[in-house]
Parts: C-alpha cells; sequence; structure tokens
C-alpha cells in the first residue's frame, strides 16, 4: 500500500512533466490526435457503407456495431495512456543497457516503469470511444439495472489490463532475446479484430481471439452484455479471469526475465 | 564491509555467419561462444575505505560492478556487501548503495533537475526535512544551482556527471559505486568531483569502490588498489605495495651535445636488457632513459652513461605510478 502511494505521487510528477511538454508542443499534439481521429472517421465510414447493402450483420444494427467499436477503444486508450513504457522495455531500454537504472532503485521494477510516462496522445482513441458510445447510446435499448452498472465499471479496469498482461509478458521476452518490440506489435496487431462482433469470423478466428490471444475480452464480450444482458458469467466474469490470469503470467515472465538481464557493455 | 569471492560472469555470445544463409543457420541452430567476462575473483573493502579498482578496457570492472549492485546475476561466487547478498531482497539492499554509470545517466532525461530529485526522493522516501537539509549540503559540495531549473537532456557532461553524483548520495547510501565517474571531464570539474568523494568518504564513513581511467583520481582518493585484467585479479594492495613491488623502474633524465646517442650508448647490447626492461627517447639535446633497476643497478647505468658521452645535466626519477601500471597494462601479467 505505502509503495503504491509513493508511486502515484511519482507519477503525479511525471503527469505534470507530460501536461507541460503537451503544452510546449500543442502543434504536435493536436496534429497528432486529428490524424487519429481521421483514421478512425475511414473506419466508420467503411461500416456505413456495408450496412447501405444490409441491414444487420449477423443481427447486429449499425448502432450497435459501433457501440462495440466505440467500447474497444476505451480499455485499448486506457492501457495506451498510462502504461506506454512498457514498450520502450521491447524495443530499447533492455537492448541499450538502460534497463539498470531501474534495478538500483528500491522500487519494483514493473510498477517504476509503468508510471514513469503517461502517453498523451491516448487521448484520441479516449475521445472517439466515448464519443461513439454517446452518439450510439440512445439508438441502441440498453437495459439499465444497478448490477450492470456496477459491473460495467468494474469490467473496464480488468479489460485494460488483458492489453497490459499481454504487453508486460511480450515486453519481458526482451530480458532473452534483447528485442522483443515486434512480438508485442504482432500480438497487438490481432486487437483489429476484437472490435467488431466475433459472430462474423469463421471459428478458427473466433477460437483465437477468444482463446489464444483474448482480445476479445477486451472489447466485443463485455459490450455484448451491456447490449444484451446475456452470459454475465461468460461476457463479464471470463474478462476478470482471464485478464488476472494474463497479469499472473506478464509478472512472471517479468520476474524471471530480470534474473537473466544481461545488461549491455560500456 | 564488502566481501567479494572467486566472483564470475560468463555472457553467451551468439555468433552470427555471414550471408544470408548463415543468418538462416544462426536462426534455428544458434552457435554460442561463451565469454568470461570476470574469471574468479576475490578481494574484500573494509568499511569507510575508498577502493580504486582498475584495469585495461574489456578487463571487466564494469561487470563487476553491477554484480556487487544487483545489475547483474553472477555466473558463480559470492558477494557479501553490508552483510547482504545484492540479488536477494533487491529493493531494501538498493537503499543502502548509491550507483553512478558515468558512461550513462541514470536521470530522466526530459525533467528538470529539481523535478528528478523530487522523484528520487520519493523512490528512496527521503522525509521532508531530511531532503531539505540534503538538498543543500549537495548542492554546496556539487555546485548544482546553476542549473538545477534545467532538463537533464541540456546539461552538460560536467553538469550531468555531478547531477548524476548528487543523485546517487540523495539518500546517504552506506557504500557508493563510482564506475567512471570522471569521464570526460575538465580539470575543475574532476576536482570539484574528487573534492566530494574525498569529503563524502571522510564525513559520513561512505566506502567507496571507484573505477577509473585517470590514475590521478587514484592517487588522490585511494588507499588501496585492485587491478584486474582479462577477468582476474593482478594486483590487491596499498599504492605503495604497488610501488615497492613493481617500482623497480627508473628513469635517467641528462642533457647532451653528443649526437646519436642511442648507437653510442646502444644500453640494450651493453647490458644485455630484455626489451621492456629499456627505453630511450631522444629529444633535441634531452634525453630519457627508462630502465629496470633490477637488471641493471643505477650506480653501474650512471657509470656507464657519464663515461661514454659527454653530459650537461644528469638526473635520477623514481617511475611514478601511471609509469607502473603502463607496464602492467602492456605485459598484461
Ligand atoms: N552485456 C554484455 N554482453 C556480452 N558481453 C559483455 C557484456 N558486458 C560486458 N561484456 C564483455 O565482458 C568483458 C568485460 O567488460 P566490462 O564492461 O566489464 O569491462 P571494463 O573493465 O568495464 O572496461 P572499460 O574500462 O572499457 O569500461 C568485455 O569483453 C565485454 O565485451
Ligand atoms: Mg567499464
Amino acid at each position: 500500500m505505502r509503495q503504491i502511494k509513493r508511486m502515484l505521487r511519482m507519477h503525479k510528477i511525471f503527469v505534470a512533466q507530460e501536461l507541460k511538454r503537451m503544452m510546449e508542443y500543442k502543434g504536435d499534439f493536436i496534429v497528432g490526435i486529428i490524424g487519429f481521429l481521421f483514421a478512425q472517421c475511414t473506419n466508420m465510414l467503411f461500416l456505413w457503407i456495408i450496412f447501405r447493402q444490409i441491414p444487420s450483420l449477423m443481427g447486429w444494427t449499425l448502432n450497435q456495431v459501433v457501440f462495440i467499436y466505440g467500447f474497444s477503444l476505451i480499455p485499448k486508450g486506457i492501457d495506451h495512456l498510462l502504461f506506454d513504457n512498457l514498450w520502450a522495455i521491447g524495443h530499447w531500454t533492455v537492448r541499450k543497457g538502460d534497463f539498470d537504472k531501474y534495478l538500483t532503485r528500491p522500487v519494483n521494477t514493473l510498477f517504476h516503469v509503468m508510471v514513469e510516462r503517461l502517453q498523451i496522445d491516448a487521448l484520441g482513441e479516449l475521445i472517439m470511444g466515448i464519443a461513439l458510445i454517446c452518439i450510439t447510446l440512445p439508438s441502441v435499448a440498453i437495459q439499465w439495472s444497478l448490477l450492470k452498472i456496477l459491473l460495467i465499471i468494474a469490467v473496464i479496469p480488468f479489460a485494460t489490463l488483458i492489453y497490459t498482461g499481454i504487453k508486460i509478458a511480450t515486453a519481458a521476452i526482451a530480458f532473452w532475446t534483447k528485442r522483443s518490440g515486434n512480438i508485442t506489435f504482432m500480438f497487438y496487431m490481432v486487437n483489429d479484430f476484437a472490435k467488431y462482433p466475433v459472430s462474423i469470423y469463421n471459428n478458427a478466428v473466433r477460437f483465437i481471439i477468444t482463446y489464444i490471444i483474448p482480445f476479445a475480452f477486451t472489447a466485443y464480450y463485455p459490450a455484448e452484455y451491456i447490449l444484451t444482458g446475456n452470459n454475465p458469467l461468460f461476457n463479464i466474469g471470463l474478462t476478470i479471469v482471464i485478464s488476472l490470469i494474463l497479469m499472473v503470467i506478464g509478472i512472471f515472465v517479468w520476474n524471471k526475465g530480470i534474473r537473466a538481464y544481461e545488461s549491455a557493455g560500456s | 564491509m564488502i566481501y567479494v569471492e572467486n566472483l564470475r560472469k560468463e555472457f553467451k555470445k551468439t555468433i552470427k555467419e555471414p550471408g544470408v544463409l548463415g543468418s538462416f543457420k544462426s536462426l534455428f541452430h544458434p552457435k554460442t561462444e561463451k565469454i568470461v567476462a570476470v574469471n574468479d575473483i576475490s578481494f574484500n573493502v573494509p568499511e569507510g575505505e575508498i577502493l580504486g579498482f582498475i584495469g585495461p578496457n574489456g578487463a571487466g570492472k564494469s561487470t563487476v560492478i553491477k554484480m556487487l549492485t544487483g545489475i547483474l546475476t553472477p555466473t558463480s561466487g559470492k558477494c557479501t556487501i553490508n552483510g547482504r547478498n545484492p540479488n536477494e531482497n533487491r529493493k531494501s539492499y538498493v537503499k543502502e548503495i548509491g550507483v553512478v554509470f558515468g558512461q550513462r545517466t541514470q536521470l530522466w532525461w526530459d525533467l528538470p533537475l529539481r523535478e528528478t530529485y523530487a522523484v528520487l526522493k520519493e523512490i528512496y522516501e527521503v522525509p521532508d526535512d531530511k531532503y531539505h537539509k540534503r538538498m543543500a549540503f549537495l548542492n554546496e559540495i556539487l555546485d548544482l544551482e546553476k542549473f538545477i531549473t534545467s532538463p537533464v537532456r541540456t546539461l552538460s557532461l560536467g553538469q550531468r556527471m555531478r547531477a548524476d553524483i548528487a543523485a546517487s548520495l540523495l539518500h546517504s547510501p552506506k557504500v557508493l559505486f563510482l564506475d567512471e565517474p570522471t569521464i570526460g571531464l575538465d580539470v575543475v570539474v574532476k576536482d570539484n568531483i574528487r573534492n566530494a568523494v574525498d569529503y563524502i568518504n571522510k564525513q559520513e564513513k561512505t566506502t567507496v569502490i571507484l573505477t577509473t581511467h585517470d590514475l590521478a583520481d587514484i592517487e588522490l582518493l585511494a588507499k588501496r588498489i585492485v587491478m584486474i585484467d582479462k577477468g582476474s585479479n593482478v594486483f590487491d594492495g596499498t599504492i605503495s605495495e604497488l610501488k615497492s613491488k613493481y617500482g623497480q623502474i627508473r628513469e635517467l633524465h641528462f642533457d647532451t651535445d653528443t649526437e646519436n646517442v642511442k648507437d653510442i650508448l646502444s644500453y640494450k647490447e651493453h647490458f644485455d636488457f630484455n626489451d621492456e626492461d629499456i627505453t630511450v627517447e631522444t629529444e633535441g639535446s634531452s634525453v630519457k632513459v627508462r630502465f629496470n633497476s633490477e637488471a641493471v643497478p643505477v650506480s653501474d647505468m650512471l657509470s656507464y652513461t657519464l663515461g661514454k658521452i659527454n653530459i650537461k645535466d644528469i638526473s635520477v626519477k623514481d617511475a611514478d605510478i601511471e609509469e607502473i601500471i603502463r607496464r602492467l597494462y602492456k605485459q598484461g601479467v
């Protein structure tokens, strides 16, 4: 607990710094966000064109599909905003020996890496996600209940940790191989599938994004529960279980990796 | 305080075979080669001592420091610092040590220096009142005031090194590891850093292990040196022991108007010196002869030289520590 408090105080300093930097390079920041929103709009256009041909996609309406898409951006955006520094581990921190500094400090190395940066660019995803949810919310006819609201609030951090756990485990491979950024990237490519209802895919793809690289639990399954109220045990319960399993695997690989870390000459 | 026993570190290196086919082969059957970076090294450092840890490039100094600070796990052997093993209970161990690698900063590139120390305060859990006192103190001995508001990336090398050293001292460590803390610095900054290390060592009884290629650091700070080469111990003792053990080298300096002194004197043939036991350098009319006084006594050298040529001014000198170490590095004992 004390460690978490310290980490949060540290985090505050880094966040303040990041915000200062954002103000300093406003232009770059704004262009980045606009670029991201533009790319997302082309996706929306694509959906809209499909739905002009067909009234519904495997039982989902355009608004529902857009809602799922919007929801998928929330856990992804939170992970991107808070824990982006893990990318650096797999790309260069380990390879260049810069990981040394984390090992000479009296805090958990993983915590230290995770709180060290705030990736403001991720606000693009969060803004887009919230906007899409707000736009479609009136027309998707959700049955609200207190339990549902509580479950939704609870499931978002766990869905986020699915991303984070996978990122920790794949980043930690670099402790052995020196470089693993591309492995993380490969895994993250799969998450594009998870933005749409899994029922549109064939069995193989469905199996992979459910049980192998379970990104479907970051978006489609929780969103399905929100929209239909179906299968809370599978849609919400399994999301939580899978995210915990992935975090445990991630932390395990990370701790093993630290012992194999070889630093760099000079 | 610090006990190092048969410490060993091996690195595996994959050998890349040339060409596309080669790299394909090594993808499936990677050929690895074992590099012994540190080969069963042992030494001790008593509390409050500054140890000069030296050796030629690639000797394994940084690798030893990384094992002592818990960054690397030793292949075999043991090190105990302050009664503890760096690889067990890492978090509480590193609270007691300070580490500086001169080659690379441990600070945050974009953070202003002042914020950097604020973060380290949280990391090391330094209480407010202690923190303010400590900052004022570090400010005084390392002169940080002028650049304390600048981001680390804008600091000059000398400023950055002082900032790094201050960072390593913020939590008043019992043991300080300095790996080349004076690399690339001008004389004034070097002096500043040496004084700071000396002061901390005297005031707070901090034990220090210092690696450097500038032997002035060693002469000014360390009583004892441990020298390693190719991963193995070469020498362990005080500087005066080093001088008496390897210091049979003498230097003969003289001025002469005779031409071609080298040919006329031909010490090597006359006294039958080994190659490494004699060198003669001439510059205009002044001549510098460096020889091993164990092979030929000083008096013989003097009388032979005086009898052979016309000499204006002559003197005999002890070789300095730099000369001794140069010889040791060259021989690769
Ligand atoms: N991470 C690493 N992976 C593989 N080999 C390494 C690694 N670090 C060091 N080595 C090798 O181990 C040996 C010792 O290196 P080390 O950096 O400890 O030397 P050093 O005494 O600090 O030298 P210098 O004075 O140049 O800093 C060298 O041969 C080096 O190539
Ligand atoms: Mg070194």
